[in-house]
């Protein structure tokens, strides 16, 4: 059995439907990424699984059970647990209590401070950085220690929306080397990317949302070699000649994204 | 010289009861995104409690606040349940200043009724009493009602940041959607919060009773001082909201010490008009955003 599987979901914000009805599965211990233009409603698929956002039709199936319609708490009970676009750090508190607070539900300070430790070990930045103001981090250090954090649970399935989102180059390949060294861990991931080659390397499985509704479910390699899903979604190639036709819009810079994500309040 | 160090003195001891009245209202914003302007009512509310516990059954106003505190502590979670929680988040900012000064209002009336307009004041043995410390006058209540005020603030302090439900409040007022996603039960925290912040109103109010004379009508000066205190500080930030009121303390009582009292009333107003043209984001606030 899948772990996890989207059937015909529906879901939107107020008016109208963003996601109009869709199938995704999730096989145990894949990576799968989800890629798409801006807007397609990538981010409304993670919350819909999270429970931040409650689909209108439609199932989620986590391990067989319908969970489309639990509250965030519920869903980390099962094992989900969701590092949203945003940044989601505590910013005046320390690295420290950040990994500390990723194990809140287990309402127990010596299993949660074992665990910190424990991945301390794996990540050098908590180690190092432990007693910092989280939010005197650099972005890509955020995201580092949100990843971190969000292995308190050692949950089973980890969703990522746009890790390396906005960030300077090395620390977008210091991102997704770290996403990389998850594989083979035990957990299954959905990493949603709009650097989309970087993602579909690092992936098993790659799903292309589009206008709210999943377009093609492939192996990521397919996907990655389909000329068609280049042209459309990955965006150009560096090629040799140095020039690309068709070249999709360029997303928004960095800070007008922020801006336009933040006011984001997902309605139950 | 001597005239203005008494001053800062007097100033000092009133900041800090300020300190501890503009918390409630800080950690009210933090954890709602609601401006509480019912505050300066629930403070005065309080007042009446410990006035009534005082004058029928001859209960001491510090004793006294065993059993208020608990009492507003309740009030204000219900308050929070039934009029800021139903208001949908978009609009709950703007929403929250209409709800709650109807609820200001609500308790002036309810007060007007029961203990008509007459200004009240409770006397204990010891209202009157002071100490001579070098040659300045230190009236023993208002030091009393400054170490409540410190230690109260001490105790919330240590509640934000060394117990489960604190740490939650904090991660609610930092980033309320990653708290959420980390499994705390955000509107639970906010109604623990909003008691919280009520409950700062039972020590003010006592404080408040013993050392000024006050009516039913009273909470619309304390409100507008809180205010001005927690613009000043920053609105949101703990931090800043006790720096500011130790400075409005300071300066109230200087003033109305070297010019008059009229002019340390409208100290508040044009402080608070000046900053607002020079520094919208306060004079202590990092920013409006979480800082708790
Ligand atoms: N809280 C919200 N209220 C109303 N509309 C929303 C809300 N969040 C998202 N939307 C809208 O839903 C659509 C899908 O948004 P979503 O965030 O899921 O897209 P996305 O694929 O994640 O895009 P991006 O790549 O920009 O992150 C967009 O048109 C967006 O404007
Ligand atoms: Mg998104």
């Amino acid at each position: 059995m899948s772990l996890l599987q989207l059937e015909n979901v529906v879901a939107g914000y107020g008016f109208g439907d963003v996601l109009k009805g869709i199938d995704l599965t999730l096989e145990r211990e894949t990576i799968t990424c989800l890629i798409g233009p801006n807007g397609a409603g990538k981010s409304t698929v993670l919350k819909t699984i999270s429970g931040l956002l409650h689909p209108r039709h439609g199932s989620v199936r986590f391990e067989g059970e319908d969970i489309a319609r639990r509250r965030p708490r519920a869903v980390l009970d099962l094992g989900i647990v969701q590092v949203p676009q945003e940044r989601s750090l505590f910013p005046l508190m320390s690295v420290w209590e950040n990994m500390l607070m990723g194990a809140y539900i287990l309402n127990d300070h010596r299993e949660a401070r074992r665990r910190a430790e424990s991945l301390a070990e794996r990540f050098q930045l908590v180690r190092d950085r432990r007693t910092e103001r989280a939010g005197s981090l650099s972005g890509g250090e955020q995201k580092l220690v949100e990843i971190a954090r969000a292995l308190m649970l050692d949950p089973k399935l980890l969703l990522f929306d746009e890790p390396s989102a906005g960030l300077a180059p090395q620390a977008r390949a210091q991102v997704f080397e770290v996403l990389g060294s998850l594989r083979g861990g035990g957990w299954t991931i959905l990493l949603v990317e709009q650097n989309a080659r970087s993602g579909l390397s690092i992936a098993d499985c790659g799903a292309v949302l589009d206008a709210g509704v999943v377009k093609l479910e492939k192996p990521a390699t397919s996907l990655l070699a389909d000329p068609e899903v280049a042209r459309l979604y990955l965006g150009a190639r560096r090629d040799p000649v140095g020039v690309s036709t068709n070249r999709p819009p360029e997303r928004p810079a960095a800070s007008t994204r922020v801006t336009a994500t933040r006011k984001e309040k997902p309605v139950e | 010289m001597h005239l203005v160090v008494q001053a800062v003195i007097l100033g000092l001891l009133t900041g800090g009861v300020y300190a501890l009245m503009a918390s409630g209202l800080t950690l009210a914003f933090g954890v709602m995104r609601v401006i509480n302007v019912a505050q300066g009512a629930l403070i005065i509310l309080s007042a009446y409690l410990t006035y009534t516990l005082f004058v029928h059954a001859g209960l001491d106003p510090f004793v006294a606040l065993l059993v208020i505190t608990p009492g507003m502590f309740v009030l204000g979670m219900l308050l929070q349940f039934v009029f800021i929680r139903p208001l949908r988040s978009e609009d709950r900012e703007e929403l929250s200043l209409l709800v709650t000064w109807a609820i200001a209002l609500g308790i002036e009336g309810v007060l007007s009724v029961v203990f008509k307009t007459t200004y009240r004041s409770v006397n204990t043995g010891y209202t009157n009493a002071t100490w001579d410390v070098g040659g300045y006058t230190i009236t023993q209540v208002r030091f009393y009602g400054f170490l409540l005020s410190v230690a109260i603030l001490g105790l919330l302090f240590l509640a934000l940041t060394r117990t489960r439900i604190g740490r939650a409040i904090r991660a609610v007022v930092q980033n309320p959607v990653s708290a959420r996603l980390l499994g705390i039960e955000t509107e639970r925290v906010a109604a623990v919060g909003f008691g919280l912040s009520a409950a700062t109103a039972s020590a003010a109010g006592a404080v408040y009773a013993m050392v000024y004379p006050f009516n039913p009508n009273s909470h619309y000066d304390l409100i507008s001082l809180l205010l001005t205190i927690i613009v000043l500080g920053g609105l949101g930030s703990l931090g800043g909201a006790i720096l500011a009121a130790l400075f409005m303390g300071v300066a109230e009582a200087v003033l109305a010490a070297t010019i008059s009292p009229t002019w340390a009333k409208l100290t508040f107003f044009v402080a608070l008009l000046t900053l607002l043209l020079i520094r919208p984001q306060g004079l202590f606030g990092v920013k409006a955003r979480g800082a708790i």
